[in-house]
């Protein structure tokens, strides 16, 4: 679990699992029966086009006709210069949906991040620290059903409660629909209460498993013997649970933090979709209803890249953490 | 589908000794509970859960006792039909991640050198690939059916499993007693079946009981987000038809509704957690607490 | 305790409980005394309660009941809460811990030293990183070590890197656990070196180690614990070159020293397990003197026979017991050749000698020096013409009749030449019964079983075959076994060995010393190992008397003899050895440990 890597091999292996990830997009639906515009001869979806000459020109237009490798050289090279496809259910680029869409996904999962990452680090040394006692007892058993609970189910009851039965957050999207706002605080304050739901529930889900981990590393480390030296060393406690122990246990935190990263991203779809949230799950989703696979395609494209890019910099907060990572 | 997935897995001494630990105990009990909801439900029940039985949203009464959709199917069907769907991917992801992952995972521990690079570096690979979306992915493209979603959760959970089991595996090789045995002669399938697979009896029926955790977590999320089996029916789905139904708030219907299949999948899963964190503890048996006496 | 100025730690009737079940009593009423500028050590096995004396004084075991007195310059920290200790803790009494793995991994030394300057005089991060800096370079390690991390460094450099912890505070009390365990020779002679330094700066020093050696050139007093309960307590030199407990006794044959030639011996069994409830004296199991009052209740503290009290043993026999104590041993002979007297022949003149509990006492010297009468007379095969001879106090000369044939008993010899020792017409079994038949003990079966005990315990068969055989039948070091068996059935307190090794092949000669070894370990015998081979005296001895012509001319240790002889034929005898080049390469090393 707590294995080091080396950024440049880190930054070798996330060009590797991305290049793979855009054959894979590439290679999925022209290796699936059908083709990929299937959905335009699908009669339940909103595209479907029943004139085959109008089928053959939208084939060419989207340069279906030509060879394998001139199309695969053709995706790539597009993917290079930011051009993700284009839309068939809206009839837009898929690069200005992304761009739509990622600032929110991002605002969710940013701060769901930093927040479970600092709350499981405090909570974990505290927890270790009182190990056995009715508070870490509680907490225990608390974050080990809240770990096994999925996004979307603690998003609903979550929502069940503090947006019907104590209606005090609202019930879903990022802001209030058609609201004049006085000034930019104030809206600023809208987004802010539509942001409290969804990012308390991706930062508790974040946090269950985070905080399992530090508590776990936490407690092997109180045995340690630099523990007993920096108690002999007569160091007020906090300074003992919070650089010597935290110090000692922020390595393995960071490492479970980058493989969460993936986890961040799946949870932060699932908490759209239950808040009706206009990040890159809501774009995914509407896509999948749409059987819009350009849009599918660069959606999950892009999130893929979020996941390797703060995979990235996870890894070299660990190198800066502990130097001793580097020279392994 | 019969009792709970761990039954098949753990040896003899290893059921009783998770029998004896309270955490196992009150896991076992919720999927002993989601069991006899799968299999008892379709005897009780007088409808099927696609049938249009009631007025719309109808609230529960003797014949619905879970009331009614919006389109007026027997909720408490859909709860029992989703969980015979939960347990069925439980138990069909959670077997073919352990046969793939467990035989991965034994082989690159077992060979070492360059399969076990080579496995690796796979399992590397596969380890940052964004799951849910890749899922998502091949869910539509491959259009949903419930052993297909189970195939592919294995097909997407083994490298975890081939990790765990690896490790294991090189642990135990390198242990004096298995390269004592190795060193009087003994050959390898007597090593397998005398010191490794007893012990990695508990490893595999911990990753049985995870990737059954995943599975049914996955299933049902797959089904939330539109991409489940549309002819079968799923808590997931139940969940979003629930959710999707703009003014659920404004009615009483999310008691009945929605409620239902949230703490249905809650129960289940931390049912199978509890159960994994008792297989754990007993795979373990070093947990006891810090002596002080013991080095005076 | 010689005391030049009030103690700056006091230590009285400390008891550390762990809460069990079973409790643990990990220290037993311990009390001890250290002065400025002094090194207090404290010795004891690995589970004796060393580290937990070292957390206890430290205030570090919340999870134990610490009671007793426990004193630093006169204020008593016992009932200290938790800000009074931090107050205490390395400003006052600093620790230097066994593992190097105290040090945290991820932190660089220079600010795991500056951090007590930080925390507790509240300097800024230059101010205090110099200090560290100086503190590093007091020690040895320079301030290049600054930014390393302990990983970056040796097992010597993170010990010498964890004084420079400890003394950054200039604390008055310094508690060190196994400074030198683990480290190589050149990086332990820093560290005592250093510990010297700062002994004499002032420092009370706390020793806890098992290493006698450094003990030896550090520590004024030690104190000897046993499983929490203080066994010993005296000068060091006292302690530790005359131990006087039986366990003090024990492990310092226990701990290989360098320039010893002798072989180590263990302490026989081993110590009660944590928590088990003992009555009587905790090393009764284990000690090869106990009687009956031992059993009773815990010996209290008392000084041994014949000393003034700066050194107190806790043994209800005072500390081990002289087995045997010859004064004044003179036997001269008158020659009668062809009816011509030639005046007497001094063979023995004016010896005395002691032999305690456990102790083995060599006796070499050239041929015709009165090794052999010597030791005939200590078990008075031959009636001396003058001198004294006492066996566990008892006078074995005054003895006569039934006193004189219980004394015997315990006191046996073993000859040179086994053949001669065993009747032709014995067997194994009859020979070696006879003298429990003569002495009447115990029940025909219950001798027989005895026999049977004996002969394993020398390590010959138990079959019954083998109990029928003849002299004849056996080789020299089976017979010679036979002969041990005999000597040892009645189960003497001294055994003199004349030469007996003399006439076996070295393989069995081997065999045997090993064997005299072991039975030492198990019975505590006091043994008189005569031979003229220097080399097999060394082996077993733990002080070698050398004999030229009737008188001792000079009585040393093993080590001390190889070292530097004092007298002419001593070193004559080593020559004779025969190996003067391994002779050589363990006088140097024995210079090196001095």
């Amino acid at each position: 679990m707590a294995e080091r890597r080396r950024p440049a091999v880190s930054a070798a292996l996330s060009g590797l699992t991305l290049a793979a990830l855009v054959v894979l997009v590439f290679a999925l639906p022209r290796a699936l029966p059908g083709d990929p515009l299937a959905a335009l001869d699908d009669p339940t979806s909103g595209v479907a086009i029943t004139d085959p000459e109008l089928r053959e020109r939208v084939l060419a237009h989207y340069g279906l006709d030509q060879p394998l490798p001139e199309q695969f050289a053709g995706y790539v090279g597009g993917l290079a210069t930011g051009d993700l496809g284009w839309s068939i259910a809206r009839n837009a680029p898929v690069s200005g949906l992304v761009a739509a869409h990622l600032p929110w996904t991002l605002l969710l999962m940013g701060p769901a991040l930093l927040l479970s990452t600092a709350a499981s680090y405090v909570l974990g040394i505290l927890a270790a620290w009182h190990r056995g006692r009715t508070g870490d007892r509680v907490a225990l058993v608390g974050l080990t059903a809240l770990r096994a609970i999925p996004e979307y189910v603690l998003a609903t009851l979550l929502l069940i409660a503090f947006a019907v039965l104590l209606p005090v957050l609202p019930v879903g999207g990022a802001r209030t629909p058609f609201a004049e706002h006085g000034s930019g605080l104030a809206a600023l304050a809208d987004v802010g209460a539509h942001l409290v739901l969804p990012l308390a529930t991706l930062t508790l889900s974040l946090t269950a498993t985070l905080f399992l981990l530090q508590r776990h590393t936490v407690v092997a480390v109180l045995g340690a013997d630099h523990m007993l030296l920096a108690e002999a060393k007569g160091l007020p406690l906090r300074r003992r649970q919070f650089v010597h122990a935290g110090r000692s246990a922020l390595l393995p935190l960071l490492t479970a933090v980058g493989l969460q990263v993936a986890f961040a991203a799946q949870g932060a779809v699932f908490v759209e979709a239950v808040f009706a949230y206009p990040g890159m799950g809501s774009l995914l989703l509407e896509a999948v209803a749409a059987r819009d696979y350009p849009v599918l395609e660069g959606a999950f494209l892009v999130l893929a890249l979020v996941v390797l890019a703060v995979n990235l910099l996870v890894d070299l907060a660990a190198r800066w953490v502990d130097p001793r990572s580097a020279a392994s | 589908m019969s009792a709970h997935p761990t039954d098949a897995a753990a040896p003899e001494g290893g059921l009783r000794a998770l029998w004896a630990s309270p955490t196992a105990r009150v896991g076992l009990g919720l999927l002993g509970a989601v069991a006899l909801l799968a299999l008892l439900g379709p005897l009780l029940l007088a409808h099927g859960p696609r049938e249009l039985v009631a007025a719309p949203l109808a609230p529960p009464s003797a014949g619905l006792p879970l009331g009614a959709n919006a389109v007026g199917q027997d909720l408490a069907a859909q709860l029992a039909a989703g969980a015979r769907t939960s347990l069925a991917v439980a138990l069909l992801a959670g077997a073919g991640t352990v046969a793939l992952g467990g035989t991965i995972g034994l082989a690159a521990g077992w060979f070492g050198g360059t399969v076990e690079a080579a496995t690796m570096r796979v399992v590397d690979l596969a380890l940052v690939v964004p799951r849910l979306p890749l899922l998502v992915l091949v869910g539509a493209y491959l259009g949903p059916s419930t052993p297909l979603i189970a195939a592919t959760i294995s097909l997407v959970f083994w490298p975890g499993t081939a990790r765990i089991v690896r490790a294991q595996t090189r642990s135990l090789r390198t242990r004096a007693h298995v390269r004592a045995s190795r060193g009087f002669g003994a050959g390898a399938r007597h090593v397998m079946r005398r010191h490794l697979l007893p012990e990695l009896a508990l490893v595999l029926a911990a990753a049985l009981v995870a990737a059954a955790s995943r599975a049914v977590l996955l299933e049902a999320g797959l089904a939330f987000l539109g991409l489940g089996d549309p002819t079968g029916a799923s808590w997931g789905r139940t969940l979003r038809d629930a959710i999707e139904f703009s003014g659920l708030f404004y009615t009483p219907a999310w008691q009945w509704w929605l409620l239902p299949p949230t703490l249905a999948i809650s129960a289940l899963l931390i049912g199978l957690t509890l159960t994994g964190v008792g297989l754990e503890g007993g795979s373990n048996p070093r947990t006891s607490r810090h002596r002080p006496g013991a080095t005076p | 305790m010689s005391l030049a100025s009030a103690p700056v730690l006091d230590l009285a009737g400390l008891t550390v409980t762990y809460p069990g079940p079973p409790p643990v009593r990990a220290v037993d009423d311990l009390d001890l005394r250290l002065a400025p500028g002094r090194c207090l050590g404290v010795l004891g096995e690995s589970g004796s309660g060393k580290t937990s004396l070292a957390k206890a004084l430290l205030g570090l075991l919340p999870e134990a009941r610490v009671e007793g007195r426990l004193r630093l310059a006169g204020r008593d920290l016992a009932g200290l809460d938790e800000a009074g200790w931090q107050a205490v803790r390395w400003r006052r009494l600093a620790l230097v811990p066994q593992s190097t793995a105290s040090l945290h991994p991820a932190l660089s030394i220079g600010a795991q030293i500056a951090e007590p300057l930080r925390v507790h005089e509240g300097l800024a991060r230059g101010e205090a990183s110099a200090r560290a800096a100086a503190a590093l370079e007091d020690v040895g390690l320079g301030a290049a070590a600054l930014e390393r991390t302990p990983e970056e460094l040796s097992g010597g450099q993170r010990r010498l890197a964890l004084l420079a912890m400890a003394l950054v505070l200039d604390p008055e009390v310094v508690v060190l656990d196994e400074p030198t365990a683990g480290l190589d020779l050149l990086s332990r002679a820093r560290v005592l070196a250093l510990l010297g330094r700062i002994r004499a700066a002032g420092t009370a020093l706390l020793l806890i180690t098992h290493d006698l050696d450094a003990l030896r050139g550090l520590a004024d007093d030690v104190a000897v614990l046993y499983r929490g309960w203080l066994a010993e307590r005296g000068p060091a030199a006292r302690v530790l070159d005359d131990p006087r407990a039986p366990f003090t006794w024990g492990l310092a044959n226990a701990v290989p020293t360098l320039g010893d030639v002798k072989d180590l011996r263990g302490i026989r069994g081993a110590p009660p397990e944590p928590g088990e409830v003992v009555q009587g004296c905790p090393f009764l199991e284990r000690c090869t003197q106990a009687v009956a009052a031992c059993e009773q209740r815990r010996p209290p503290l008392v000084a041994p026979e014949g000393e003034d009290g700066a050194r107190l043993v806790a043994c209800a026999r005072g500390g081990r017991v002289p087995v045997l104590r010859a004064r004044g041993l003179a036997k001269a002979y008158r020659p009668r050749r062809g009816g011509r007297r030639r005046g007497e022949v001094a063979a023995v003149d004016d010896v005395s000698l002691e032999v305690g509990e456990g102790e083995a006492v060599g006796l070499v010297g050239p041929t015709g020096a009165g090794k052999s009468t010597l030791g005939q007379l200590l078990v008075r095969l031959v009636e001396p013409d003058a001198g004294s001879v006492e066996l566990e106090g008892r006078d074995l000369l005054a003895a006569r009749g039934a006193d004189l044939a219980a004394l015997r008993r315990r006191a046996q010899l073993l000859f040179q030449d086994p053949y001669e020792a065993l009747s032709p017409r014995l067997s194994v079994a009859e020979a070696v019964r006879e003298p429990l038949d003569v002495a009447g003990v115990g029940t025909p079966a219950e001798r027989d079983a005895e026999v049977a005990g004996v002969l394993a315990e020398v390590r010959l068969p138990s079959s019954p075959a083998f109990a029928e055989r003849r002299a004849h039948e056996l080789s020299g070091g089976q017979l010679q076994r036979v002969a041990l068996a005999r000597a040892l059935v009645l189960r003497p307190k001294l055994l003199v060995a004349d030469e007996s090794v003399a006439m076996l092949d070295p393989s069995e000669q081997t065999k045997l010393l090993a064997l005299l070894r072991d039975l030492q370990v198990e019975r505590g015998m006091a043994m008189v190992v005569v031979s003229h081979d220097l080399a097999v005296v060394l082996r077993v001895a733990d002080r070698v008397v050398v004999l030229d012509e009737g008188r001792i001319v000079e009585e040393a240790t093993g080590a001390e003899l190889l070292a530097a002889p004092q007298h002419p034929l001593t070193a004559e005898l080593l020559a004779a050895a025969g190996r003067p080049g391994a002779l050589l390469g363990e006088r140097s090393l024995a210079r090196q440990a001095r």
